[in-house]
């Protein structure tokens, strides 16, 4: 599970005057009853559009995500860990088709999302932008950014649109090993040699920045996602994720004797909030907008597999098949 | 391309970086969709779909899709086109209400498949198979044999002859499941070595 925080940049929320007032309070009273929207029920564009943007970025994320950590499998400790590590990935792939048919849904057809993330249209968590050095590496993603997508994806599963929280119900089940997966890796290498520690604490080190980012924004400088929240298709402020991210985490980081490169990471024990330096944002959109350490090779890695696979598409495509957009 | 992966690197060069010709229309085939039984007794259930380009291998697809981690007896497949559906409703309104009656016709009956959803936002659970010489007068007998009066808010038809089912030589497609230790949470317990770990920081 990669799915990284939403930024929503750019909300126009001007379409939702124009919409017809008795259909928009009926759909919002449905939501407000903790009901669940379906494919077929009238709806807003604007929620529409906002669904099929984050399901889309997080079916992106999943088939991203799933290079950095994929690239190890080869050179796993042991048979174990290569085992686990291939069925993971797997896992993660699988979740990215259950998210693509969710989106689907909603009406963009799947020829049309890849598209969009082969040529850069459409985002996917930045996170993924970064290189995977050593095995280390590849463990912090396994426990920790596993763990920054369950806090966000858990929230999402409570949000309004039907397809999208069962797909996250099921994506949540599968996942209960990655995480302990995760963590047993980690608890490996801080058990172990000098060397092992120093190659998580290393690794640690470079992660860091991009996990305070992978939350998105801070709320401070991110637009206004009022009617979102309202619409339950964001289901909390990136801020509030980011917090409770750092609750759960950062005492399992500190207990396994490793230090977090920020000196001034601590919990405000009055507001019960966390406080750390505030992420370089700038770094953030530079990345995001394709100036990361990775994106080329992510995208050219997609692209090329798309291109090589064509020909066994287009022999296998039938003349009797017609387009219909899937039911549930 | 340069990569820290030696795979990476290896890859043919093929077109031009950040170019793509648009998808064709159905360059990711068509749909089908997906039912469950999880376990014995239970009813079959919809799951959600997949892309594939013939029924045969969208079971294939199907079964790597959504049994590969889940519970699973028995698994089938159709295609999207193939499901009749009735309007979807809300609040005390019943689906049944808004299927017409339908006169029962002359031709050859066949079986078809007959699914409610009880609950928004779940899944939609196999009740029974009906009887009829068409979708419309399977939903039609469905009205008079399956509408219990309890709130159903969305009715599908399939008929059975558009299905793929598992045969009963595919049954033992999922023997293997329970095998896989490696993929159970359970598996991983890391807590004693954590434990001596933390005592002897302690000390």
């Amino acid at each position: 599970m990669y799915g990284g925080g939403n930024t929503f940049e750019g909300v126009k929320t001007e379409s939702v005057a124009l919409e017809d007032p008795i259909k928009l309070a009926e759909f919002e009273a449905r939501i407000e009853r903790g009901e669940k929207i379906e494919p077929s029920d009238w709806m807003p564009q604007l929620y529409r559009k906002q669904l099929i943007r984050m399901i889309e970025q997080h079916a992106h994320s999943e088939i991203i995500g799933a290079l950095p950590e994929g690239t190890w499998i080869t050179r796993a400790p042991g048979f174990k860990r290569k085992m686990a590590l291939m069925a993971k990935v797997q896992d993660e792939v699988g979740h990215a088709q259950l998210l693509y048919s969710a989106a689907e849904t909603l009406g963009k057809p799947r020829e049309k999302m890849i598209d969009d993330l082969i040529t850069g249209k459409s985002k996917y968590s930045n996170i993924f932008n970064y290189p995977t050095f050593t095995w280390a590496d590849c463990c912090f993603i396994s426990w920790l950014v596993d763990a920054g997508a369950i806090v966000n994806q858990l929230a999402n599963a409570k949000g309004s649109y039907g397809p999208y929280c069962r797909a996250l119900d099921r994506i949540c089940a599968e996942e209960s090993f990655h995480l302990k997966y995760g963590h047993h890796c980690v608890i490996y290498l801080a058990t172990g040699t000098a060397k092992q520690r120093q190659m998580f604490q290393e690794a640690l080190n470079r992660w860091w920045p991009p996990m305070m980012h992978f939350f998105g924004p801070s709320d401070k400088i991110s637009m206004h996602t009022e009617v979102l929240m309202k619409w339950k298709v964001k289901m909390g402020t990136n801020d509030d994720m980011r917090n409770q991210f750092l609750d759960m985490y950062v005492p399992k980081i500190w207990e396994l004797g490793f230090t977090i490169p920020d000196p001034l990471l601590k919990k405000n024990t009055q507001t019960g909030k966390w406080e750390y330096t505030e992420p370089d944002w700038e770094e953030f959109k530079r990345v995001i907008n394709g100036g990361g350490p990775c994106n080329k090779e992510r995208l050219e890695v997609r692209r090329i597999a798309e291109e090589r696979g064509k020909w066994v598409r287009d022999a296998m495509k039938s003349s009797k098949a017609a387009y219909v957009t899937p039911l549930a | 391309m340069k990569s820290l992966d030696p795979r990476v690197e290896r890859l043919p060069d093929i077109g031009e970086s950040g170019v793509i010709k648009p998808k064709a229309a159905l360059d990711q085939f068509g749909t089908y969709e997906v039912f469950v039984r999880p376990v014995e007794g239970k009813p079959f259930q919809h799951e959600g779909i997949v892309h594939a380009p013939n029924l045969e291998l969208a079971f294939i697809l199907a079964k790597e899709a959504f049994t590969r981690r889940f519970t699973c007896v028995s698994l089938y497949v159709t295609d999207t086109r193939n499901v009749y559906v009735s309007p979807l409703t809300e609040g005390k309104n019943n689906a049944y209400d808004l299927i017409p009656h339908v006169e029962e016709s002359k031709k050859e009956k066949e079986k078809f498949e007959i699914y409610h959803l009880t609950k928004r936002g779940k899944q939609h659970i196999h009740v029974n198979t009906v009887e009829a010489g068409s979708p419309q007068e399977a939903m039609s007998v469905a009205k008079q044999s399956l509408n219990l009066g309890k709130s159903v808010f969305n009715v599908w038809a399939i008929r059975k002859s558009d299905i793929r089912f598992t045969a009963s030589e595919e049954n033992d497609l999922w023997i293997t499941l329970p095998d896989k230790k490696f993929r159970d949470a359970a598996e991983y317990k890391g807590g004693d070595k954590l434990k001596y770990f933390l005592e002897a920081r302690v000390k």
